[in-house]
């Protein structure tokens, strides 16, 4: 049974060619992107939030616009990390 | 996109970087130079006047995170620093490559950020300080927080600069990505809507990004 399948692996892995590594790795690079889920999340809630205390103190205004703007940028790093992987893994 | 030549012919970024960096000298030279012999009794005109409210403006921005003698040390980079992005990340609307679309120009600018960030440290709080402070609050914890600590300290710059550089890639990227589709008569209705998107707006918040980052990061270093 075990020897079977690893039978079966190998003469999966034989028949790898460039076609195969290539549409795995956009599909890798589909997979990646995955990751913008969380920093929409983050950057939702930090403008949330934003809107709640301008709507709370609507003459701090400007303060608060320029603290959402860092800090949706900072949460906003991971999801381009994510981009970058998938466009490496397109230009592959 | 990555790759890094040492003897290959300078790329189209450099190419972009060395024109803004040539016109925004001869500019503000320029400029310097007029507002020298300007008269303080009366009030400057046009694109004097343009200047100094600019200047006006951003030291006022700025007293509100840097504070006396330490913003004579850091304005004047800073304030070169935001200038040169905004006029670099806009550049694409006069036919340029953006500079910080590549790797190569986005980390010279975190590094040389990451620089200034370490003689801010060394002049305003001492070496001895910031030695001590690396190693953490609580003293029998400090092997353990001196290698997280250093890390730290090193991860500043890569996270800039590679923040910088793929915000601008993504948007080239895209670009030419639906460029490439449309054909060329849909890329004039295209590109209407994609370089406001992706120069002016994107490329304008990111220069105000990193530039308020070096700004925090600085306020924060050369607090003692």
């Amino acid at each position: 049974m075990f020897g079977q399948m690893i039978h079966s692996v190998t003469r999966f892995a034989s028949e790898y060619n460039q076609f195969f590594a290539s549409g795995m790795a956009y599909l890798g690079a589909g997979i990646a992107v995955i990751a913008g889920l969380g920093p929409g999340i983050g950057q939702g809630f930090a403008a949330g939030k934003a809107a709640e205390a301008v709507g709370r103190q609507p003459e701090a205004q400007s303060k608060i616009l320029v603290t959402t703007l860092v800090t949706q940028a900072v949460a906003e790093t991971t999801g381009l990390y994510a981009l970058l992987v998938a466009l490496l893994l397109i230009g592959k | 996109m990555l790759e890094f030549k040492l003897f290959s012919p300078i790329s189209p970024n450099v190419v972009s970087t060395l024109i803004i960096v040539a016109i925004l000298a001869l500019v503000f030279t320029i400029a310097g130079l007029k507002i020298k012999k300007l008269n303080p009794a009366e009030a400057p005109k046009g694109f004097l006047f343009l200047c100094v409210l600019l200047v006006d403006f951003f030291i006022n921005f700025l007293k509100g995170y840097i504070k006396g003698k330490r913003l004579d040390f850091f304005g004047p980079y800073l304030f070169t620093l935001i200038l040169f992005l905004a006029v670099a990340n806009t550049s694409a609307l006069f036919g340029l490559t953006p500079p910080l679309a590549n790797i190569g120009v986005a980390m010279s600018f975190s590094i040389i950020t990451f620089i200034m960030i370490k003689i801010a440290e060394f002049k305003f709080q001492g070496v001895k300080n910031k030695m001590i402070g690396l190693l953490g609050p609580v003293k029998p914890l400090a092997p353990l927080m001196l290698p997280i600590n250093l890390i730290g300290e090193v991860s500043t710059p890569f996270s800039m600069g590679l923040r910088l550089f793929v915000n601008l890639m993504s948007g080239v990227v895209i670009t030419a990505m639906v460029f490439a589709i449309v054909g060329f008569i849909g890329s004039l209705l295209a590109g209407v809507l994609l370089h406001v998107i992706f120069d002016i707006f994107f490329g304008l918040i990111q220069a105000f990004v990193f530039f308020m980052l070096s700004t925090v990061n600085l306020s924060m270093a050369s607090e003692s």
